[in-house]
């Protein structure tokens, strides 16, 4: 039920796969062997939902795939969707809904960090294993949180990454950091400073703008005059992100900003005075969904994109968030093939053993030790006006 | 014949309270968890119930609060290393003060400047909660306190939040049942009526903020750990909303109702998942519908259920041999009240110029005088709402010129309106209660605590208001909605409520106006009583004849100065007054 | 060149906020209601304006008077579904809930259909760039016009004497005869077009946006309760004062300040001056 209104509230995406009647076709085939529940907790509606309708895009296609090809060692896979519209409130009592009432065997999401927050220490004593979708460091604990495995980079990998940038192929050494004043802007201004300064470089302003704001001219104005050479640039907001460049552009000033990937969403581009306002803007990226110099994705994304076909709609959303969303599923079957069971210690001792495995969106590897299971030589830049078909080609360098 | 009907209550909420506490036997916990929040937001919507209920307040931004009590609970323990339910206790002093700041501003401002000031409140919050970082983690946030055992598990925790939940209502229940209650259904219907008994509106209003406050924060600490994990975006505005729109939806000025409602719209979005994009628009809808098509909520709608029918004798004879127990204790002789050459202007309008009159106690003083000629402003001045430009006002040897309306209820200076000021969704019984205000001993504090001075209050109050209504004909009313009185009947309502205040002097502003001739009758022999007892009673009134026939001064204004001043007989040969009032 | 920026951006947001509180004070003057929709008016300004123009590419002009005729009719729709039910208990303040529920409704329902994210207002004459673009003057141009055409309408018309009339005194007003009701819906859909042109040359400025509405509802008020309620000329200079304030304290204590500024200078001016810079006095009570 829930997944099919997540289905209509888009029903531009609805048209692009069946995903709402998937669960009811698997019981149907395969009503012997109990399905396999996953969790997902997800961002479907509400601000800042794009990259959870990504998301769920490759996790519904990841298990039609699947459940086709006979679900998991013949147990058909159901996923079940919870809209947490990003409210950590909603997001923890739908985390208990489907841990202790649907009982659900993996979680995946939130897809927030404030949600994720909220909902880990809630869920942690129902060991679940759990794949997270946020980006803050601290969510990945072993001690605390055992059963809890990272799938995307870490908040640090990618203000190392646009730093490593900056510092090494732009070879700027005044920044400008601007974040917006929500949480995750400031606290992410906060990390970038100070791992800028560690790192060698000099921060000569900072920043924190409002998100509705209506201009950002005099922010990039005080940058220019205060010597920065390029820009670091924090914000979710597309509204924000645009005026930015909106006024960088205004005032003639052509520093590169380099930042969190909603710079290069269609939003963003919509929202510019002028296409060239996008250029010189790189953000953060990952080399198995990005363009080579000769406008070619790495052979493996090919052949996904070849499996996809037109099943899945990727103009008006990224790849990698597709791309992550089906590694997913597909990483927890792994772990139930490898580890022979889907008991929480049978998985965890699975994801501890798996050095490599060759995801669309990249190679995972977990020990015992590390939770962190995305290698950060992965993470690139992306040139942000390069957006085609949901990727993005290499910035300038790589 | 009292006791079944006592112990129903009794016997109900014990049964309630067994059943909320065995949930966590028979529930998972996710509704476990969904049962914890609802009785959490209870905690808020208890306090917010005296400020939006009762008092009348449009308090929209109480999610505030939450994030006040949810920062103050986890800063506490994470960082301070407080023991959790010492930082959930500490959370009381925070919240005191957050809902005196709330409430410094509602004591000036109206309705929606109000609301809107307590929006900006709760988006201030949490702004600072993220420009703090130091202090609150800015926008990663901080981990909430988690309770030792028993309290660790979600049974337990649950069980923590029901004895709040319980403290909570108790403390609700007392204030919203006692002397504050009834001040602030005064406050919220009639606020001239509140000050004219001599209500401290200020510092009440203050008081009922710093206890939500309180309940609020607390709430937000229990929230936090429910949470176990509190940002800045957790407190949204459809957190504020759905705690204000409980309130409405249960009906003000009640309890049972804003508990259910707040349990409704805690388990709405949960039992219809597949709204949950809509949520906040069904929020928004149910507002609407209420406000629009059921303005008393759920209470209201369960009241008119079990409505008793109306006495069959309508208006039974006033009994004015009440009125001395109604007075408790004989009046004060405090001199005599006096205007000395009073004038007030309104924008150019001279409405008194100079006018000179005094009332003694035991006599019965007429105001007499075509519309217009200031008689009521002259009612308004002694009674304190006007301030004079000129002139003095003097009781017995005092001048009280510069004394505010309450101050003047103190010294025993009662009054009755020309509309009847009465608060229509009481009972005819509370808002004669409500007259005796300054004569419970109990303090706001000892009220909220339920202390033995609250029950004595309590009954010596009813006692004393249940003569006052003999004393005027109304006993037979005295458990009825004052709404359902007739006009006259709200007439003599006021009486029996400036009686209660055991006053000195009576101010009556046109009583006998749309009064039947019977009615005139049974107030002539109140207001004679009135006198016997030693009561200076100023009578402004249109009837002449009445006023000459009951007075023993009376006094003619015209365009706001003394036409004529004298016993009925002089007034009645007084040739400009024939000629220029009379008419005959 | 830094102040020259935060001078021009300050004084097109405050001309949008100015309007805004033109909007409240056209409703308030009929009715002595204060509305949440206000802001509400503004959003959809925008919104229908980015549809009209950006979406469907009709002409301007066509999209601008359909912009302006949507907000009559929510101004319409607002009068009869959360005002005029609620009028004959005005002391209870219900209209404060009810306009309260309706503005929500509204801001939900442009979440759901228009979309959470901002999307862009179509460029309407091209004219200027940087700070002398449109996206500046324009909203300063419009509030001089709105202004200016109320203030015409109020002194030199035969319904904008009945509106005063009813503001002063609306018992006196319907005893003369002026239909009390009829001018009171004229208001609101008058305030309606008031508020979504608002929006309309606002639009640039603040994009097509669903939240911008209680964003507007909020910063739209300060100017009537720094001008004083029903001054038409106390909403313009509060506009103006509101405007420079935000931009101000962005400036110097940034971003995550402004609203905290705002809400300061708010209560402030309040608790100082109840009555506000041109407020009328209070009422008498007894």
């Amino acid at each position: 039920m829930v997944q099919e209104h997540g289905w209509r509230r888009r029903s531009v995406l609805g048209a692009a796969i069946g995903g709402a009647t998937l669960p009811f076709l698997g019981t149907a085939r395969a009503a012997d062997k109990p399905p396999v529940k996953i969790g997902w907790l997800v961002a479907l509606t509400g601000a800042n939902s794009s990259p959870g309708i990504g998301f769920n895009r490759g996790i519904a296609f990841a298990t039609q795939v699947l459940n086709e090809a006979g679900g998991i060692g013949g147990r058909q896979i159901e996923i079940v969707t919870r809209d947490t519209q990003g409210d950590p409130t909603k997001a923890v009592n739908a985390a208990l809904e489907v841990v202790s009432q649907q009982r659900v065997e993996f979680l995946l999401g939130p897809t927030n960090s404030g949600e994720s927050l909220a909902t880990e220490p809630v869920t942690a004593r129902y060991k679940v294993p759990s794949l997270l979708y946020s980006v803050v460091d601290s969510l990945v604990d072993i001690r605390r949180y055992p059963y809890y495995f990272r799938q995307l980079p870490s908040n640090t990998q990618w203000t190392e990454a646009a730093q490593n940038y900056v510092l090494k192929v732009l070879k700027a050494q005044k920044v400008g950091v601007i974040g917006d004043a929500t949480g995750y802007g400031t606290a992410t201004l906060q990390l970038a400073a100070s791992e800028f300064k560690k790192a060698g470089g000099d921060v000569v302003y900072t920043a924190l703008i409002d998100p509705n704001a209506t201009d950002a001219t005099a922010e990039m104005q005080k940058a220019k005059q205060a010597g920065a050479e390029a820009l670091l640039v924090w914000s979710d907001s597309a509204g924000l992100n645009a005026r930015i460049m909106n006024a960088r552009g205004g005032i003639g000033w052509d520093a590169p900003m380099i930042g969190h990937p909603a710079m290069g969403t269609g939003i963003v581009k919509n929202l510019l005075k002028q296409p060239s306002y996008w250029g010189k803007v790189y953000i953060v990226g990952y080399r198995s969904t990005s363009f080579d110099a000769g406008g070619q994705l790495p052979a493996r994304t090919q052949d996904f994109l070849k499996l996809v076909g037109d099943k899945v709609k990727l103009s008006d959303t990224t790849l990698w968030w597709v791309a992550c969303g089906y590694d997913s599923v597909n990483l927890i079957k792994w772990a139930i093939d490898h580890g022979g069971s889907s008991e929480p210690a049978a998985v965890k001792r699975a994801w501890e053993s798996l050095t490599s495995y060759p995801g669309i969106f990249g190679d995972y590897g977990y020990s015992a030790t590390n939770h962190n299971g995305y290698p950060t030589a992965e993470v690139v830049m992306n040139a942000a006006d390069s957006f085609k078909n949901g990727a993005y080609s290499l910035a300038p360098g790589y | 014949m009292k006791a079944p009907t006592a112990l129903r209550p009794a016997a109900t909420i014990i049964a309630g309270a067994l059943l909320l506490a065995t949930l966590p036997l028979f529930l998972n916990d996710y509704w476990v968890h969904i049962a914890t929040l609802a009785g959490t937001y209870w905690v808020l919507v208890s306090g917010l119930d005296l400020v939006v209920g009762y008092a009348g307040m449009l308090a929209v931004g109480y999610g505030g609060m939450l994030a006040v009590g949810a920062y103050t609970a986890s800063v506490l323990a994470a960082k301070a290393g407080l023991d959790p339910l010492l930082a959930l206790a500490c959370c009381t002093v925070t919240g005191v003060i957050a809902g005196i700041i709330v409430g410094i501003p509602g004591l000036r401002l109206t309705s929606f400047y109000f609301a809107m000031a307590t929006l900006g409140f709760a988006i201030i919050v949490t702004q600072v909660a993220l420009a703090w970082g130091s202090l609150t983690g800015g926008g990663i946030g901080l981990a909430a306190p988690a309770y030792a055992d028993p309290f660790a598990s979600t049974g337990g925790f649950y069980c923590l939040v029901l004895i709040i939940d319980a403290l909570a209502t108790w403390l609700v229940w007392n204030i919203a049942s006692g002397n504050p209650g009834r001040a602030l259904i005064a406050v919220r219907d009639a606020d001239v009526a509140a000050e004219a008994v001599g209500v401290p509106i200020a510092r009440l209003k203050l008081s009922v903020f710093a206890l939500s406050g309180a309940l609020g924060s607390v709430a937000g600490g229990l929230f936090a750990t429910a949470q176990s994990y509190i940002t800045p975006d957790a407190f949204t505005l459809d957190l504020s909303v759905l705690f204000f729109i409980a309130v409405l939806i249960g009906g003000r000025g009640r309890i049972v109702g804003p508990m259910i409602g707040t349990g409704l719209l805690t388990l709405l979005p949960e039992i219809a998942a597949p709204l949950v994009a809509w949520s906040a628009f069904v929020y928004a809808c149910l507002l609407l519908v209420v406000v629009l098509l059921a303005p008393g909520g759920i209470a209201e709608l369960l009241e008119r259920l079990r409505r008793a029918p109306p006495p069959i004798d309508r208006m039974a004879g006033p009994e004015p041999e009440a009125m001395s127990a109604a007075l408790v204790s004989a009046p004060r002789a405090a001199g005599q009240l006096a205007l000395a050459e009073v004038s007030r202007a309104f924008g150019g309008v001279r409405a008194l110029d100079g006018i000179s009159l005094t009332l003694a106690p035991g006599t019965v003083h007429g105001l007499i005088g075509p519309n217009g000629s200031g008689k009521t402003t002259a009612l308004n001045i002694l009674s304190g709402f006007y301030a004079v430009h000129s002139g003095r006002i003097r009781l017995g040897e005092a001048d009280i010129t510069r004394t505010s309306v309450q101050a003047r209820a103190a010294l025993g200076i009662a009054r009755t309106f020309q509309t009847p000021r009465i608060l229509g969704e009481a009972s005819v019984i509370e808002n004669v209660m409500l007259g005796a205000w300054r004569h419970a001993a109990a303090s706001f504090g000892e009220v909220a605590l339920g202390l033995p001075r609250f029950y004595r209050d309590e009954r010596a109050l009813r006692a004393q208001a249940m003569a006052a209504l003999a004393t005027v004909g109304l006993a037979a009313w005295a458990n009825a909605r004052a709404d359902r009185l007739q006009h006259s009947e709200q007439r003599f309502l006021e009486i029996a409520r400036a009686l209660a205040m055991r006053p000195g002097f009576v101010l009556l502003d046109e009583p006998a106006a749309g009064l039947s001739a019977a009615e005139i009758e049974n107030l002539g022999a109140i207001i004679a009583e009135m006198r016997r007892l030693g009561l200076g009673v100023l009578l402004v009134e249109h009837h002449a004849d009445f006023v000459f026939r009951i007075s023993d001064q009376v006094t003619v204004l015209a365009t706001g100065r003394v036409l004529a001043a004298g016993t009925p007989a002089e007034i009645r040969a007084h040739r400009e007054v024939v000629h220029a009032y009379l008419g005959a | 060149m830094i102040w020259a920026s935060i001078l021009v951006a300050g004084i097109a947001t405050g001309a949008v906020y100015a309007m805004i509180g033109l909007a409240y004070n056209v409703m308030y003057s009929t009715s002595k209601v204060m509305s949440f929709t206000a802001g509400m008016l503004g959003m959809l300004g925008s919104v229908f304006g980015a549809l009209f123009i950006g979406v469907l590419h009709w002409p301007v002009a066509a999209g601008f008077v359909a912009t302006l005729a949507v907000g009559g009719i929510f101004g319409w729709i607002t009068e009869r579904l959360s005002v005029r039910p609620v009028l004959r208990n005005i002391d209870k303040h219900l209209y404060v809930l009810s306009t309260l529920a309706l503005a929500l409704m509204v801001q939900q329902l442009a979440a759901i259909e228009w979309g959470t994210e901002p999307r862009p207002f179509p460029t309407l004459f091209g004219i200027g760039h940087d700070l002398t673009s449109e996206q500046y003057w324009l909203p300063v141009i419009a509030c001089i016009i709105a202004a200016a055409a109320l203030e015409w309408f109020y002194r030199g018309t035969l319904a904008g004497r009945a509106f005063l009339a009813i503001s002063e005194d609306a018992r006196a007003a319907l005893a003369l005869g002026i239909p009390e009701r009829r001018m009171r819906v004229l208001s609101y859909v008058l305030s309606g077009v008031v508020g979504a042109f608002a929006g309309f040359v606002g639009g640039e400025l603040l994009l097509a946006f669903f939240a911008n509405g209680m964003m507007l509802t909020f910063y739209g008020f300060i100017p009537v309760a720094i001008g004083g309620l029903g001054s038409n000329r106390g909403a313009l200079v509060g506009g103006l004062v509101l405007g420079l304030i935000q931009q101000a304290a962005n400036y110097w204590f940034g971003g995550d300040m402004v609203p905290v500024v705002a809400f300061a200078v708010f209560i402030a001016i309040l608790l100082a001056m109840p009555r506000g810079l041109f407020g009328a006095a209070a009422q008498r009570r007894v």
